[in-house]
């Protein structure tokens, strides 16, 4: 309902017209309201009193409640939006600002909407308690400069003044402050905003020519407006408001020591601005006392401010890390900071202010820093928003602040949608949150620069539907990597945030840690709990479409199986060939045929590498490029037999994985047995050779051979067992195991817990081995779903003795040659962690 | 293989639980003195290993010792073995976990 609010009535109660009830009872709304004690002179206790904004629709003004309304405010009679007619109030200059007292009203409406566009700003501050945010924007002004200085305030806000400017009734506020006050607090004066104002068709600006003097600023309201129906605009900064500002009622907002000469109705709250006189009032003027810290928003830093503090907390602390350049050595760490506007700036520290300081910077807490220089961001190492970092020099100053800030927050996010990723550029930097769908296991890949790294690649979705990978490296392998591990094996689908994560292309796009980046698993957030609620609604069930394009090609990340999930999972069946990696050891090599004749003509950058047939004159002929060679290249072609704790497979091995094998080139070992016909040597060699452990990597392919299909392995690379390496892959199979034991629901990995289980289970059928009769797996004290497990061959149904795989070896001959060795199958695995 | 004293895969914090009875750990030589060698245990605890070293133990070097357990942080030794500069201590201190703790059964 829209009551009549009495317009221009604020104006005349500023103007002196209208001081009581006699003249009129205005009809105002109540557009903010604050809560301040307020000490009463002759009284010790402190009392309760209402601070509000009454607005005429046009304009507003400060006024307070009588003792006696408080509990219609507490219940809800009086609140933001209440209309009232004041029936009984005094309006009286005091100290240069005119407050309203009402000491009775009439409530006409409880609750309505803000009519018109009355502009005020009772609390500035986000630390008063105040109940007055008033619901529309564009009523608090705030206004952002880059440069502005310190106030004491913290905030940096930013105002939204242009939304004022240009709304329809604006009741510009103008804030000019500039530069009076002495030393700190200048204000660079917001000529800007002034102007969008100015700008606004019935902006109106008041000129009051007032001007700081006081250090305590004030701003001498040099409006520049030029619109027409200005009705004032002081603006007070005060800023502080502070209730605890314990001063005479009226003065809540007050533009402290009186230099302002203005009547106050619409306080604006320069964030940055004008020196806040109330803030003065707490504590000794700056203009003196360099004891007191003018806290400034981070935002707000810049090189050609002098002294600053911020106030912040600690977001991340890096490692300490050593260099040395041709210049010498040193040492540096970083943090991260943020504050309560959301500002965010690294700091470093060298050399000895790393000794000073890696002690006293704690994760979490609040600090308050000062006299470091700023210099521009390093783009490249820094991520955060902002265009400066900091050094901490000699003079610089970490105070911790015991008091915990709330308004600090602990984390500054800024999360995208997946989807959105998609469309961003490589190389950008971004925060992202969502469900983990799959993690794998970790691999070691080794960099460009010949060093190994860990790396652990999750599917990561949310609320967009899509799906990206989330590759982390090194030590967030083993941290959160393995807490993801866990709980995904124990098939739950925690939420995962991620900071800073980089993105790449590669197979689609990628997320990928970096240096600076932040894992967390299952936080508290909102939006984490946001996220979980949408997947339990939806997103468990929802299509979800991935922006990498996950292909185990090349792509692939070390999927170890054992020999025997070959033939039992069909690889190689599918119309991709299937890559894996086993650890084996090479039992049998047919040494008929270890190389073949290859032509050495370079295609590109590889010899084309096809047969040559033997021209008879000793030249050699390929086909592929049709030309002839005097001297053709030897290849391998070692075809073995490998074997592990599961099972036995053929396989091809080509001249890379050849030569790793055998330690020497193809050619070599060809001329020592044809033409210098060293059998000896050459059976050393391949004895070397055979029995020896390594880790294969496989392509499993089925082919066609006249009429029959036949799974085909070739080894693309051989590489000698890293005990170490193959270890841990052994340990993270165990605790996949354990947990998969413990939650026998989660489905997936239960075929591969059958066969990566092997791994500990064996160890007892093992040492029997000798016995074939027994059946090794009763003695298994954990059950595997009640199934027989052939020792042999890993699969269920049949024990030991029966075991099919002993039929089914291609040249079956070979196989029986090696059955003495049976006692050696479990040889090789016997070493890691026997107890003898 | 003489497996009539069979010794349990201990580390550091393991090592209380079998008191007086053989032992084996693998620790990081730190410095040696007469007639004892310190070392650091897999999962970072100091042990002293009393006895002799078949050679000069240079630190860093890994040595297995199989012996009894004196105290919870003291073994005498029976037999010595260089395992060389390059072991991996984090899988050997797994090992000690899942031997006493799921997997007892399948050591001693």
């Amino acid at each position: 309902m829209t009551a009549n609010l009495t317009a221009g009535a604020i104006a005349k109660m500023l103007s002196g017209e209208v001081t009581g009830e006699k003249e009129m009872t205005p009809i105002l709304q109540v557009t903010e309201i604050k809560m301040i004690q307020q000490a009463r002179r002759n009284q010790e206790l402190s009392v309760e009193r209402y601070k509000v904004a009454l607005s005429d629709g046009i304009q507003s003004q400060e006024g307070m409640l009588s003792a006696a309304s408080n509990a219609l405010v507490k219940q809800g009679s009086i609140q933001i939006g209440s209309i009232l007619r004041l029936t009984r109030f005094n309006c009286s200059p005091v100290r240069n600002r005119r407050i309203v007292i009402v000491n009775e009203q009439e409530i006409i409406a409880e609750k309505c909407n803000i009519i018109g566009n009355p502009l005020q700003m009772l609390t500035p501050n986000a630390q008063s308690n105040s109940v007055a945010s008033s619901p529309q924007a564009q009523v608090l002004q705030r206004q952002a400069f880059g440069t502005s200085t310190g106030s004491n305030q913290q905030q940096g806000t930013r105002t939204e003044f242009n939304g004022v400017a240009s709304s329809a009734q604006p009741q510009a506020v103008q804030r000019q402050t500039f530069g009076s006050g002495t030393g700190f607090h200048q204000q660079q004066a917001t000529r800007t905003e002034v102007n969008s104002v100015a700008n606004s068709s019935q902006a109106q600006v008041v000129q009051r020519p007032s001007f700081g003097t006081s250090y305590n600023q004030q701003q001498a309201t040099r409006s520049v407006a030029n619109s027409s129906q200005a009705q004032f605009a002081q603006r007070q900064p005060f800023v502080s408001g502070t209730s605890p500002s314990a001063r005479p009622y009226v003065s809540n907002s007050n533009n402290g020591y009186g230099s302002s000469r203005q009547e106050q109705t619409y306080y604006s709250r320069p964030p940055v601005q004008p020196q806040p006189p109330s803030m003065y009032a707490n504590r000794s003027p700056v203009a003196r006392n360099q004891a007191t810290p003018m806290i400034i928003p981070i935002a707000a830093l810049n090189p050609y401010q002098g002294r600053w503090t911020i106030k912040a907390r600690v977001t991340s602390k890096g490692e300490l890390k050593h260099y040395n350049k041709t210049h010498g050595d040193g040492k540096l760490f970083s943090f991260d900071l943020l504050d309560a506007d959301g500002g965010e700036i690294r700091v470093t520290c060298f050399n000895e202010m790393v000794d000073k300081f890696f002690d006293v910077i704690v994760v979490g807490n609040v600090y308050l820093i000062s006299k470091g220089t700023l210099k521009p961001a390093q783009k490249e190492y820094n991520h955060l928003p902002n265009d400066y970092e900091l050094r901490l020099e000699n003079g610089s100053t970490v105070e911790q602040c015991y008091e915990d800030d709330a308004a600090i927050p602990r984390n500054r996010f800024r999360f995208r949608y997946i989807s959105d990723v998609e469309n961003m550029e490589s190389n950008s930097i971004v925060d992202l949150i969502g469900i983990v769908l799959s993690i794998c296991p970790t691999g070691l890949i080794m960099r460009k620069s010949g060093t190994e790294v860990q790396k652990k690649a999750l599917q990561l979705m949310d609320i967009s539907g899509r799906s990206v990978e989330v590759t982390m490296w090194g030590s967030f392998c083993n941290a959160e990597g393995q807490i993801l591990q866990s709980l995904c094996d124990s098939g739950a689908f925690p939420v995962l945030a991620v900071k800073a994560g980089r993105i790449s292309e590669f197979n689609g796009k990628q997320v990928s840690t970096i240096g600076s980046s932040q894992l967390y698993v299952e936080p508290d957030f909102p939006e984490a709990r946001e996220v979980r609620e949408w997947y339990e609604r939806e997103g468990r069930n929802a299509p979800c479409i991935s922006i990498s394009r996950v292909y185990t090609g090349a792509g692939r990340q070390d999927v170890r199986k054992v020999i025997t999930q070959i033939k039992e999972e069909n690889l190689g069946t599918s119309e991709k060939p299937d890559w894996i990696t086993v650890t084996a050891t090479i039992s049998f090599m047919k040494v008929d045929n270890f190389c073949y004749t290859a032509c050495p003509i370079m295609n590109g950058d590889r010899p084309c590498s096809k047969k040559v047939t033997n021209n008879g004159d000793g030249t050699w002929r390929c086909e592929r490029c049709d030309k002839c060679v005097d001297e053709c290249d030897y290849r391998y072609i070692l075809q073995l037999q490998l074997q592990d704790h599961t099972g036995v497979t053929w396989a091809t091995a080509f001249q890379e994985a050849g030569e790793e094998i055998m330690g020497m080139p193809a050619k070599d070992l060809y001329y020592l047995k044809y033409e210098e016909q060293d059998e000896e040597k050459f059976e050393d060699i391949i004895r070397k050779a055979g029995f020896t452990k390594y880790i294969f990597k496989l392509k499993i392919k089925e082919e066609t051979y006249g009429d029959e299909q036949r799974v085909k392995a070739t080894v693309v690379k051989a590489e000698k067992l890293d005990y170490s390496q193959d270890t841990r892959s052994l340990l993270e199979e165990i605790h996949k195991l354990r947990t998969e034991t413990m939650n026998p629901e989660s489905s997936n990995y239960r075929s591969s817990a059958y066969n990566s289980g092997m791994g500990t289970s064996v160890d007892v059928p093992r040492r029997e081995f000798g016995l074939p009769a027994a059946n090794q797996f009763s003695s298994d004290p954990r059950p595997l779903g009640g199934m027989i497990l052939c020792g042999a061959c890993g699969s269920n149904g049949h024990v030991f003795a029966n075991c099919p795989s002993f039929m089914s070896e291609p040249q079956g001959q070979h196989y029986v040659s090696t059955q003495g060795r049976n006692t050696g199958r479990g040889m090789p695995r016997q070493h890691v962690g026997s107890s003898y | 293989m003489d497996t009539s004293s069979p010794s349990a895969f201990v580390n550091g914090s393991l090592m209380r639980r079998y008191i007086g009875q053989k032992v084996r750990t693998v620790i990081q030589v730190v410095g040696s003195d007469v007639g004892s060698v310190v070392g650091k245990s897999t999962d970072d605890l100091q042990i002293i290993v009393k006895g002799s070293p078949p050679t000069t133990t240079t630190p860093s070097t890994y040595l297995e010792v199989i012996g009894i357990a004196e105290n919870e942080n003291s073994i005498r030794a029976e037999v010595w073995t260089n395992f060389g500069n390059s072991f991996d201590p984090v899988n050997y201190n797994e090992l000690c976990k899942l031997a006493n703790g799921e997997f007892k059964h399948l050591f001693i």
